[in-house]
């Protein structure tokens, strides 16, 4: 037995001791299952099994810090009413934040942290990690840390135009379906109907193969296809604002169709919208990478999340993990903004669900 | 049971209904093509003779509205016409193929249902529990991973640093069954994961939802022992929910199938789908595309039928 094996049981049975003295019975029944655990995991893995399990616990640990420490700054410097709300926010949701945080100043600020340009070829292919580069080169020689902090702005700035769009398409059609109604409600609904049933994926490929992979034909591609998702939320939550009589009182007063989305309908449904917006951005997201995995997303030279994956898989044959940090980049974004979305739709729904 | 019969035809027809919508949206997409199928496959170097001649071979020479109608015709007996690239008939490209991923998601879902369906029930009654956070997390977390994703950690821990499993799904005619599955076991293994991580949330959410009926509260507040609370009162009116669930999930599974085949070279119809994408062979990108669609149709359709069929309300109408 090492010293990292006595030092891992100690510190879990030393630790289990003083929150059970403490009273902490929740982290206490917590802390001394994983000793338990561990004694079973330590006989079957050996001491790299408990290495595993304790940076895991670290990793856990420090990312928790962070979330705490990066939600209670956020308190600190936002207008009361909204510190009040956020004060209630779970870790998760406080980890997503600082994770969408960190995301959009990467993509901002793309070209002074990358070391390189994206396109810029500075080794031999594959050639392995030191200090000048991070993680490495890709299959052409190109610096994998400098893509990666492009690939921020690249992917994530395309999915963020084509969820806009998305939205505006949907939105603009779902409450225009809610004043209007009559004719026009029904045949939009048709029309959603018949986008919904095709596959998004399946969709996609047959439009990207016959109109091309330009970034603009993505876009207006995939905010076609995710646009019912939004119509069919905004018709429902419209909907049942339009019979309100404050809305009849102004159809009285002779107002149009325009002011009453715009000022009565709008602002009393911005809640649900919201999060619908943060769920659609990680099905675009997911779909965009998906497409640009396939081949079918932004053309090289341009770094892309998806096609670095593609390009350099065949490194996962020899036990590398490079091709494996653009797709976790996808993952971490995609799970940061739905822990958010699932803070807000609990919180909005009012559900305590006990 | 008349107002029944009624109710499931009249689905019956609306879906019937959106397939031929579908089916003329893929068929005159292609018609947005610069110029016509044989000069978008041929490229611009063809000579004005070779795109004459595929055209000729493709019928392209007619109007779009007879060849739809003979498209149609023939999809419904199960010839897609030819591929524009290799001349074969499209229905032997993709035939076989289409039977290895249908077999493919099958595998996934026997071992994802029940699975999910268990997991959900008891995260459902377990719930604001620390279990139930951790597995909210882990599913979350598990949607939010692109397919590719959860295929390549898995290659890379299954089959690379612990070689158990092979990490190219490729098939030939002659293995046993027993080979079959462990050759697509990783690529199943991916598209559980995926599924049972939707699965389960979404059963969890509806039993939730029905534990919060006035009647479940009255069986308890009776006297009724938890576990009779769920077998005599809440399951019966559960399966509703969770066929739905669980139809919803397979229509998933047919369209997450194909970046996972994609990953694992797995010779499935998604695959095929991708490969005429990038060859630009229209017409096996129409007939794979109909095909995923007349899936992820019929499945949603037996999702509302099965919720029809399965409501004691709907059933024992007043």
């Amino acid at each position: 037995m090492g010293i990292f094996v006595l030092g891992y049981y100690g510190f879990l049975i030393i630790a289990s001791v003083i929150l059970a003295y403490v009273g902490w019975r929740k982290w206490f029944l917590m802390v001394f299952a994983l000793t338990l655990v561990s004694f079973v995991l330590g006989i079957v893995g050996g001491a790299p099994a408990l290495r595993f399990v304790a940076i895991f616990a670290i990793v856990l640990a420090v990312a928790a810090m962070v979330s705490f420490a990066f939600k209670e700054f956020l308190v600190q410097i936002v207008r009361p009413n909204i510190a009040k709300e956020l004060r209630t926010a779970p870790l998760t949701a406080s980890f997503g934040m600082f994770v969408i945080f960190t995301y959009a100043i990467g993509g901002i600020f793309a070209p002074l942290i990358a070391p390189y340009g994206q396109a810029e070829v500075i080794a031999g292919a594959f050639a392995p990690a030191d200090s000048d580069m991070l993680l490495g080169a890709d299959q052409l020689g190109r610096d994998v840390f400098s893509r990666i902090i492009y690939g921020a702005r690249n992917t994530v700035g395309l999915a963020l135009i084509a969820t806009i769009g998305a939205f505006v398409l949907g939105a603009l059609a779902g409450l225009l379906a809610a004043v209007k109604g009559g004719w026009f409600d029904t045949f939009m609904g048709r029309v959603a109907d018949v986008i919904m049933s095709i596959p998004s994926l399946i969709f996609a490929l047959l439009m990207l193969s016959i109109l091309g992979t330009s970034s603009w034909v993505i876009v207006v591609v995939v905010a076609i296809i995710y646009s019912p998702r939004v119509f069919r939320l905004t018709r429902a939550v419209a909907g049942n604002i339009v019979v309100m009589d404050y809305i009849e009182a102004a159809k009285l007063r002779g107002e149009g169709d325009w002011y009453l989305i715009r000022r009565e309908i709008l602002p009393n449904s911005t809640a649900p919208l919201i999060a619908e917006f943060g769920l659609e951005f990680c099905f675009v997201f997911l779909l965009i990478a998906g497409l640009s995995f396939l081949g079918l997303g932004l053309q090289p030279p341009i770094a892309d999340w998806g096609s670095m994956v593609r390009e350099n898989a065949t490194l996962i044959s020899f036990g590398d993990i490079t091709p494996l940090i653009p797709a976790a980049a996808i993952a971490l974004l995609t799970v940061s903004v739905n822990f958010v979305v699932d803070w807000m739709l609990h919180r909005s729904s009012g559900l305590k669900e006990n | 049971m008349g107002d029944l019969a009624q109710l499931v035809l009249k689905r019956l027809g609306y879906g019937l209904l959106t397939l031929l919508v579908v089916s003329i949206l893929i068929f005159f997409a292609v018609e947005l093509l610069p110029g016509d199928v044989a000069e978008a496959v041929l490229g611009q170097g063809a000579t004005p003779e070779t795109v004459a001649a595929m055209r000729e071979q493709l019928g392209l020479d007619r109007p779009a509205i007879i060849r739809y109608v003979e498209w149609l015709g023939g999809a419904v007996t199960g010839d897609f016409g030819i591929s524009a690239v290799s001349g074969d008939p499209v229905m032997q490209v993709i035939g076989t193929r289409f039977v290895n991923t249908l077999f493919l998601a099958a595998y996934a879902a026997v071992i994802a249902v029940p699975f999910a369906i268990v997991l959900g029930i008891i995260v459902a009654l377990l719930r604001n529990s620390v279990f139930d956070r951790v597995a909210n997390v882990a599913t979350l977390t598990s949607i939010s991973s692109p397919e590719f994703f959860l295929g390549y950690i898995l290659i890379l821990f299954l089959a690379v640093k612990v070689p158990l499993f092979p990490a190219i799904a490729s098939l030939s005619g002659d293995m046993s069954f027993f080979q079959l599955l462990e050759r697509t076991f990783l690529p199943a293994l991916t598209l559980v994961l995926v599924v049972t991580a939707h699965m389960m949330r979404m059963t969890r959410a509806s039993i939730i939802n029905l534990l919060a009926s006035p009647y479940i509260e009255m069986a308890r507040l009776k006297g009724v022992p938890p576990w009779k609370v769920i077998v005599r009162h809440a399951l019966p009116n559960a399966w509703a929910p969770i066929i739905n669930v669980v139809a919803l999930n397979l229509a998933y599974l047919i369209t997450g199938v194909v970046l996972v085949e994609v990953v694992f070279v797995y010779p499935g119809i998604g695959q095929a789908l991708v490969d005429a994408v990038s060859k630009r062979d229209f017409p096996v990108v129409q007939a794979a595309s109909l095909i995923f669609a007349g899936t992820f149709i019929l499945l949603n359709l037996a999702a509302d039928i099965g919720a029809i069929l399965t409501n004691p309300r709907l059933r024992h109408p007043k």
